[in-house]
């Protein structure tokens, strides 16, 4: 499975950024290429693995108010 | 990585009075949110999990609802707390009155941080869903709703920044 991250118009990029690097300890170049993707892409996967994991992390998410979904890890 | 320091916010009374004054209509709307039925701006802050199928966001939903919530009313209370020294201003002040523009500085440990920028986020995302915000551009510059959505982001910007380690 994995956790997608989806662009929204109101969550700043800095602070999309700074969820990155806090909650999943991403160094700062690799949280801002996520968020870019998100940004510009409209969506991206942050995370993959197990199914209880990835609800987890969307939990996680929702909390800091970002929209992350759980889908299908692609093949 | 978050900073764990102490990060130094300064404000006017006047904004943390306005701050205050947001943050306790959150507060209220999320005690009354018994759960997303109804409310976009709640159903926001709990979305959907699972894009295509309902029957398991409605379960995620179940599960998780309620912690979320009870996230929303704590970090309110929390920045409610943190404010309460800065917004003692005249009953009815003149629109000079200098107590007004006495800068404030607030000292916010790393929880309390971490609950401003969540506090700050959601209720952006609750004031966006009000003004019906679909793209970064929206902006009525005759509603002074805008005005706050924009002074919340410069705010929370802020703050994300003051609490960023530079790496």
């Amino acid at each position: 499975m994995a956790d997608v991250v989806w662009n929204d118009p109101v969550n700043l990029m800095s602070y999309v950024t700074h969820v990155f690097r806090e909650y999943f300890g991403f160094d700062r170049p690799r949280a801002e290429r996520l968020m870019r993707a998100v940004h510009h892409e409209g969506h991206a996967v942050v995370a993959e693995g197990a199914r209880e994991q990835m609800e987890l992390h969307a939990q996680a998410m929702h909390d800091y108010g970002l929209w992350a979904t759980v889908r299908q890890a692609p093949q | 990585m978050s900073s764990e320091r102490v990060v130094v916010l300064e404000l006017t009374r006047l904004e943390a009075a306005h701050l205050a004054g947001l943050v306790t209509q959150f507060a209220e709307l999320m005690e009354d949110a018994v759960s997303t039925a109804g409310d976009p701006a709640i159903a926001r802050l709990v979305p959907d999990a699972y894009a295509d199928d309902e029957a398991a966001s409605d379960d995620f939903r179940d599960m998780t609802e309620g912690d979320l919530l009870d996230r929303r009313r704590q970090d309110a209370g929390e920045v409610l707390g943190s404010l309460s020294g800065a917004t003692a201003i005249p009953d009815d002040p003149e629109p000079d009155d200098e107590a007004l523009m006495e800068v404030v500085e607030l000292r916010l440990g790393p929880e309390t941080v971490r609950a401003w920028l969540r506090c700050l986020a959601a209720i952006r995302l609750v004031l966006a869903t009000r003004l019906d915000i679909r793209s970064e551009e929206d902006h009525d510059v005759d509603d002074p709703r805008f005005g706050i959505y924009e002074w919340l982001g410069y705010r929370l910007d802020g703050l994300v920044n003051a609490a960023s380690d530079d790496d």
